[in-house]
């Protein structure tokens, strides 16, 4: 009999001895006099893997901010677990995170759906749910019912209704065909264009969804040709956004190309360009608030020389032309800010009240006006980006920086 | 109008023939290894995925230009496919049915993520051998791409046909399939039969690789869509024959759109995007149920 | 040993077992209570799994999907449809609901069951595959019911049982975690012991006759089709009260919870467990309880290189460390833990014998 259920003990010991983190004196669990324990959930393996790189991007910021001697004279400790993008992985994650490690603040958990299962709980434990790493609106929309929850992206129905104000104010009559990933994040960008359009002499006239299941978007690609949009909206994401390229280009189709901000690098514009030969990625439409990795514009901007020398050295074998290194850096960077702040003793009461009142213009890894802004009423906290054409290899921007206000 | 309508349906019908020569592709390479060793494999997409990288860095990392990448991958894919088989295959090959299916499922998921730490998760580019021209027949568009990638299809049942049909290889190979014990008796080497049919199976999926990431993209996921797909194909087709997975493919791939297309005039208004998947797998539970034989199979006595 | 004595051996054992789980949680803390609820509620759907696959010899890569009707059927039940535009108000008690989702379960997969008949090896684990891989695409084809993508919330709603606040039953005080780990495990004790009782008796050697030779099972007299589609009926009940558990672990659901993924952990938990045994099984779930966690170096971490724990953080790194696990496991234990077991009594009985010789 012991036999049996000494492996079963042993584990059960093993399992238990987790190190405890000691509080200073009336800080909250998380807290010691040296460190300050941060956790999140990531897609490390599963069908959104590649965004894993925006855990690995906040992780090499926080290693180069420890390195010079942490933040408020503490240093960052990030864990990362992965959750392979199934919600009842990032419950059970995170409710390890809370319970057993005791992290001061669940960080920048991707996804809609994965933030939406852990949303319920991390508010009634009062535990920050901070800088979800997802556009859906309700997390700035939703702040007065979830005071523990902050986005930080600018939303998808903001994005949405940008490109549509912009169709609207710049076609006539512009027949608009869109392809659209089958879920709230395609949805919402969806919705928000046709707001957009509204009362334009512009309109949607054909949405084709897409599965992320799907191989291929070749057929739908067919049917928005077919339906005789001259514009075309792609809200979809890389893979997907370099396809629609590619099927466009064989049909021979020439519209206005619309590309959401997902999959608008250099990178994948790069990729979608098929060596130059694709020529239907010419005068692309988008829009971001990043600096782009590719651009030779930032080549000798110190913000992206800091990016390129901290993802070399903190995060070796990193491909720095993948933006979403970059945007681990960026919120990375405004949660150092936070952390400064809070003195002597951190609480998660007081990590909240700063993160609802942010000014911070200066993120050296986001577009120059680009600000990251909260306050009364505002619980958004990027709203800006700047519409840029792609054009001849490179994006060009124009037109000034949009700033939404409604979402 | 009708003519446009026209037009636009057999654009469909287009679109539809070439998704299905991805499928044929992998179907083709699932056909080979059930033939040659009676193994489903599940890895089939990830192996193909693997070589597709392969490829990819050969060109993009090492240096080299297309066509000395692309022989250098199909042989380091078929080296491959005999290790994977000499290592991993061969210890479980005598035990049950399940230990092989967790196996080649092991191998599904070290390989997903072996690509993915390697390489990162981000797509990449992989050019077409056969360029980027299109050719408008009657205001339907063809691409040369998917012209080559079905006749690379059709090519591929042709030489199989010939190997299976007239050489020593082909006729131990069918041995070894049909009855290990007795091939080994008149003198077939069976483990090496078996590496082969591992082998030719990797280097098919390098070819389904090579050619599906210049459509699709290249990403560590690619194939895993694909290769439900192609499961279906390989099923409607008879799991047991190469033009069978061909027609299978094409048959499937024009199908899925043909619903998709009709859904928006009213017939088959059930059908949306999300059943798609459901759709193909269908295919394959009545096929089994209906007909295991698929269009192509012959009939197998079931042994006692 | 008698059949007498290997009963009462088998008796005290499962007793012990029940004191040891009982008493478990007030040497592990908290929370390691609510991760050990998670062992039982895969123990649930393994103890089922086995009974289709590793007694009556039909390999299912679907049971995840049957999971997922069982966690559907709790979660409407709970939280209603209505909000979606369905025709459920819901409102039902948590625990009241699980009888109901392996009910539901158990009946398709005796619908199931009976189309399966015709399919064996490696066609029925394609065919069962299919069903894994269909579930979470169709699930969101029907979003009246299920929600759709988004899915259906229920921390904090009435229906469910302890969210925050502690459980007062029977005079006791269960903390929310706790909870969930005897309710977890109190139901799957009941299923280990019913699951045994099936076993022992006539359809369990019916099942064993089926899997060893389906020709000699029929020539003395047992149905195929009765006993096939009974394995499936029954096996298809087990995962859904498993997955109804699940659900009200989690407190959410969407399609996303159910993924191939989780059919294949299944499967290979009772290979891990030894297929055709039960006491084997409970390592099968801690198993596929804990994998994901040590594939990445989370508890294994002062046990391991810095090095290699930085490695498995890579992206990709914890499904490149599983795979080889997966296919090392299969080298190594070929008939998983309850093999080992078995063979270790093989030959402490055998030795005895050839002393008594």
């Amino acid at each position: 009999m012991r036999r049996r259920f000494a492996p079963i003990a042993a584990l059960a010991t093993a399992l238990c001895a987790i190190p405890v983190a000691l509080a200073g004196s009336g800080a909250d669990p998380g807290v010691s006099s040296t460190t300050i324990l941060i956790g999140g959930t990531s897609p490390l393996t599963g069908p959104a893997a590649s965004y894993a790189t925006v855990a690995r991007g906040a992780q090499a910021y926080f290693d180069f901010i420890n390195a010079k001697g942490g933040a408020a004279k503490r240093k960052i400790e990030y864990r990362v677990v992965d959750d392979a993008y199934n919600p009842a992985q990032t419950v059970q994650a995170v409710r390890r995170l809370v319970e057993q490690d005791n992290v001061f603040a669940v960080f920048n958990t991707l996804g809609t759906e994965a933030n939406l299962a852990i949303r319920d709980y991390l508010n009634q434990v009062k535990v920050p749910q901070l800088f979800v790493a997802s556009g859906a609106t309700t997390w700035g929309r939703d702040a007065a019912k979830y005071p523990w929850t902050i986005g930080f992206q600018p939303s998808y129905a903001a994005e949405g209704l940008v490109y549509g104000q912009y169709i609207a104010k710049t076609q006539k009559k512009a027949k608009v065909g869109v392809l659209f990933q089958n879920d709230d994040y395609g949805k919402d960008l969806l919705a928000s264009l046709k707001s957009g359009l509204s009362r334009s002499g512009s309109k949607v006239v054909a949405a084709e969804p897409y599965q992320v299941t799907s191989p291929d978007v070749g057929s739908q690609i067919g049917k928005l040709k077919a339906s005789g949009a001259n514009v075309l909206a792609i809200f979809a994401t890389p893979t997907f956004a370099i396809q629609a390229y590619v099927f466009a280009n064989r049909l021979g189709w020439r519209p206005l190309i619309i590309n959401n901000a997902v999959s608008a690098t250099s990178n994948t514009m790069t990729l979608a360009s098929e060596g130059g030969k694709n020529k239907s990625i010419e005068g692309t439409i988008s829009t971001t608030p990043l600096k782009d990795p590719l651009n030779p514009r930032w080549k000798k901007d110190p913000g992206m020389k800091q990016y390129r020398a901290i993802l070399a050295k903190y995060a070796k074998g990193a491909n720095p032309n993948d933006a979403n290194h970059l945007y681990g850096m960026a919120v990375a960077y405004e949660t150092v800010g936070l952390l400064k702040g809070l003195g002597a003793n951190p609480t998660r009461a007081g990590l909240m009240a700063r993160a609802r009142s942010i000014a911070s213009a200066k993120n050296p890894f986001l577009l120059p006006g680009v600000s990251v802004k909260t306050g009364k009423g505002d619980n958004f906290p990027l709203q800006q980006g700047q519409l840029q054409r792609w054009m001849k290899g490179r994006w060009v921007p124009f037109g000034g920086l949009w700033t939404s206000k409604r979402n | 109008m009708i003519v446009a309508a026209f037009s636009d349906f057999m654009q469909q019908v287009v679109s539809g023939l070439a998704s299905g020569g991805i499928y044929a592709l992998l179907a083709l390479a699932l056909v080979i290894i059930h033939r040659s060793t009676g193994v489903i494999n599940f890895a089939q997409g990830e192996m193909a995925t693997f070589s597709a990288y392969i490829a990819w860095t050969l060109t993009v990392n090492h240096g080299l230009s297309y066509w000395p990448a692309f022989v250098a991958c199909l042989a380091i894919s078929f080296g491959g496919g005999v290790g994977i088989h000499r290592v991993v295959i061969r210890p479980v090959e005598r035990g049950s049915v399940l230990r092989i299916v967790i196996v080649t499922i092991g191998l599904l998921v070290g390989i997903n993520g072996f690509v993915i730490w390697e390489w990162g998760g981000e797509p990449q580019q992989l050019r077409s051998p056969f360029g980027t021209e299109t050719y408008d027949v009657g205001g339907v568009i063809v691409a040369a791409h998917d012209i080559g990638t079905i006749a690379v299809a059709l090519g591929i049942v042709l030489l199989l046909w010939l190997l299976f049909r007239f050489t020593k290889v082909g006729l131990a190979l069918r041995a070894v399939a049909v009855n290990p014990d007795e091939a080994r008796l008149v003198g077939v080497r069976v483990t090496w039969m078996l590496a082969l049919g591992w082998g030719l199976a990797a280097t098919l999926g390098a070819v389904a690789g090579m050619l599906t990431a210049p459509t699709v993209g290249l990403d560590p996921q690619m194939m895993q869509a694909v290769l439900i797909y192609a499961f279906a194909a390989a099923v409607l087709g008879g799991i047991d024959s190469p033009i069978g997975a061909v027609v299978g493919g094409l048959l499937l791939g024009v199908l899925l759109n043909m619903l998709s297309y009709l859904s928006q005039y009213g017939a088959f208004d059930w059908f949306t995007e999300e059943l798609r998947l459901p759709a193909a797998l269908l295919i394959i539970l009545v096929v089994l149920l209906v007909k295991p034989t698929g269009i192509f199979g012959r009939p197998e006595v079931k042994r006692v | 040993m008698t059949a007498r004595t290997t009963r009462i051996i088998g008796f005290v054992a499962f007793a012990a077992f029940v004191a040891f789980v009982a008493v478990l949680p007030s040497f592990i803390g908290d929370f390691k209570a609510r991760e050990y609820s998670y062992v039982g509620i895969y123990l649930i759907a393994l103890l089922g799994l086995n009974i289709l696959t590793g007694y009556t010899g039909q390999i299912s890569l679907g049971h995840g999907a049957f999971m997922a009707i069982g966690g559907y059927t709790t979660a409407i039940l709970m939280a209603g449809n209505e909000q979606f535009g369905g025709p459920i108000s819901g409102g039902m008690k948590d625990v009241w609901t699980l009888p109901i989702a392996g009910l539901v379960a158990g009946l398709v997969g005796l619908a199931f069951g009976i189309p399966a008949l015709r399919l064996s090896g490696l066609y029925l684990a394609l065919a069962t595959f299919a069903i894994a891989v269909a579930m979470p695409s169709t699930a969101k084809r029907f979003e009246e019911f299920t929600g759709g993508g988004s899915g259906i919330q229920l921390f904090g709603t009435p229906e469910l049982t302890g969210s925050i606040s502690n459980v007062e039953i029977f005079g006791l005080s269960f903390s929310p975690n706790d909870w969930m780990y005897y309710l977890a495990w109190s139901i799957a004790l009941v299923a280990f012991a019913v699951a045994w009782l099936i076993l022992r008796g006539r359809t369990g050697r019916a099942f064993r006759a089926v899997r060893d030779s389906e020709i000699a099972a029929v020539s003395s007299g047992v149905s195929l089709a009765r006993y096939k589609t009974l394995a499936f009926a029954i096996s298809a009940a087990y995962a859904g009260v498993a997955g109804g558990l699940f659900v009200i672990a989690s407190a959410f659901i969407n399609p996303d919870a159910f993924p191939v993924a989780l059919s294949i952990y299944l499967l290979v938990g009772i290979v891990v467990g030894g297929l055709g045994g039960l006491s084997g099984l409970v390592f099968g779930a801690i198993f596929i309880a804990f994998l994901p966690l040590w594939a990445q170096g989370q508890d294994l971490g002062s046990l391991l290189p810095d090095r290699i724990i930085a490695e498995t953080q890579k992206p990709g790194g914890p499904a490149m460390v599983y795979g080889i696990v997966l296919i090392l496991l299969m080298f190594a234990i070929p008939n998983g833990v309850g093999g080992l077991f078995r063979r270790i009594g093989q030959l402490i009985s055998s030795r005895r014998y050839s002393r008594a010789k």
